[in-house]
This record gives C-alpha cells, sequence and structure tokens, in this order.
C-alpha cells in the first residue's frame, strides 16, 4: 500500500530525476557568453555604466510555455530624435545578444517588435543608446518552462 | 524550403499624414543557430540566420535592424513609421549563407 508519505518520496525523486535530465539536455556543450560580456561587445561600456529608466516599457509574456517562440515588443517615450540604436539581450541565453536596431526620425518614437529564443527563465533586456552618447536600459523577466535555444 | 527567403509584409491600406503606423513583416528562414544537433545524425546543424534587415522609404534608410540567430525561426519584426511621404517600403534582408532578398509594397499618404 502507498502511503502518503511514500506518495511524496516518489514524486520527489521523480522531480530531482526531471530536473537533472533537463539539466543534461540543456547544459551547452559551447562555450557561453556572459551577459557582461555580450554587453561590452556590442555597446563598448560596462553593464553598470547603464541606468534603469521608467522611460523605456519592455512587453512580454511573464510565463512563455515555449521558449523557442517568445513575442517582445519594446517602445519608449524617449524623443525619437534623441534614440540613436536599441539593443535587446536575454540575460540567460547562450548568446544573450539578440538584435541591434538603428532607428530614425522617420520612425516617429521608439518601437520594435519580434520573437526570439530563450534557453531559460531570464530577464528580457532593451538598453537604448542615446545621440549624447548615454544609455538607458529597462527589463522584464520572463519564465520558461520549455527551452528553445536547442 | 523552396520558399525560404519569402516574406509576408503588413502595412495599413492608406495612412494620414503625420499619423504613426505600424508596418510588420515575416520572413520564411530557418534561423539555426549552428548549436542544434540533427535528431537522426547526431550531427550539428551549421548556422543558417538572417543577419540584417534594413528597411527604406523612397531608398532613404529608415531602420537597420542587426540580427543574431536569439530571433525565432520564421522571423516576425515589427517598426513604427511617420507618414511623411508617399512611396515605395522596401525591405532588404540578408543571411550568413549569402541569400539576399528584398520586398516592396507602397505606402500612400493622404493629406
Amino acid at each position: 500500500m502507498t502511503t502518503r508519505r511514500d506518495f511524496f518520496k516518489i514524486a520527489g525523486i521523480t522531480a530531482a530525476g526531471l530536473m537533472l535530465g533537463a539539466e543534461a539536455i540543456l547544459s551547452p556543450v559551447h562555450a557561453k557568453i556572459s551577459l557582461e560580456e555580450a554587453i561590452k561587445k556590442h555597446l563598448g561600456v560596462g553593464l553598470s555604466a547603464i541606468k534603469e529608466s521608467n522611460e523605456i516599457k519592455v512587453k512580454a509574456p511573464s510565463i512563455a510555455e515555449s521558449g523557442a517562440n517568445v513575442p517582445i515588443q519594446v517602445s519608449a517615450s524617449v524623443p525619437i530624435e534623441k534614440v540613436e540604436a536599441l539593443y535587446i539581450f536575454v540575460d540567460k541565453n547562450p548568446n544573450p545578444y539578440i538584435a541591434h536596431v538603428e532607428i530614425t526620425p522617420v520612425n516617429g518614437e521608439v518601437f520594435f517588435a519580434t520573437r526570439i529564443k530563450m534557453g531559460a527563465t531570464s530577464p528580457v533586456r532593451a538598453i537604448l543608446k542615446l545621440k549624447d552618447g548615454s544609455y538607458l536600459m529597462a527589463y522584464k523577466e520572463v519564465k520558461v518552462t520549455v527551452g528553445g535555444c536547442g | 524550403m523552396a520558399s525560404i527567403g519569402r516574406a509576408i509584409v503588413r502595412v495599413p491600406r492608406r495612412v494620414k499624414k503625420g499619423q504613426i503606423f505600424k508596418v510588420q513583416w515575416v520572413i520564411i528562414h530557418p534561423m539555426e543557430t549552428g548549436l542544434r544537433k540533427d535528431p537522426k545524425t547526431g550531427k550539428k546543424i551549421p548556422a543558417h540566420y538572417i543577419t540584417h534587415v534594413d528597411i527604406y522609404l523612397n531608398g532613404k534608410l529608415v531602420t537597420k535592424i542587426i540580427s543574431s540567430p536569439g530571433i525565432s525561426k520564421n522571423p516576425y519584426f515589427a517598426i513604427k513609421m511617420k507618414a511623411v511621404e508617399s512611396g515605395t517600403l522596401k525591405i532588404v534582408y540578408e543571411d550568413n549563407k549569402g541569400g539576399k532578398w528584398e520586398k516592396s509594397v507602397n505606402i500612400s499618404v493622404e493629406g
């Protein structure tokens, strides 16, 4: 007879096994690039030099069922004349760099949407490069149940 | 994948001068990261992804997207534009294997 206690024991072991399995599948065989390195490479500045701003809005689902296809949308209330480019990073992806968008005043306002791959639960980070050389950023945490970086 | 590189673009049929409108498109492309293994052979599938997408209005650059394999398969993009003048909106895109395509749509600005 399975007692309640036994049931939890078995459930616990199974869950741990599943997690180990997932870890083995997701653990990358290639060299990972950290967010810090990726930002340094693409922006030329360190993460600590970028200040957070509530003028940027990152729209993404709080929970993504599939990491292969996560819709994201970035908009900002910063006047378009002041903005040079927009960068998107996913902190915990094997390569955090997603895209770099150079915008012009013809765009009317700061806006960019796409669908991205996410390997694991991670913040999705949007960084604005302003024409005066400064940077602003905002992020949104997205929980991923099944990774999609393959 | 004979249709690779094909794009579907959506823009409003008519826009008023000064109005900000959305331009959306999807490109048929595998967007392989180069990290994925073929489940049958166990060999790595070579990277094959769109490296950049440029958007022009009447020959003038509006937006330049430098893409990466972090963008999903059959990538979707959306940008906004201010209606300044009527004309041809051209989307030019390339991949890391030398594929180069373009797609044009007309924008008619009223008033």
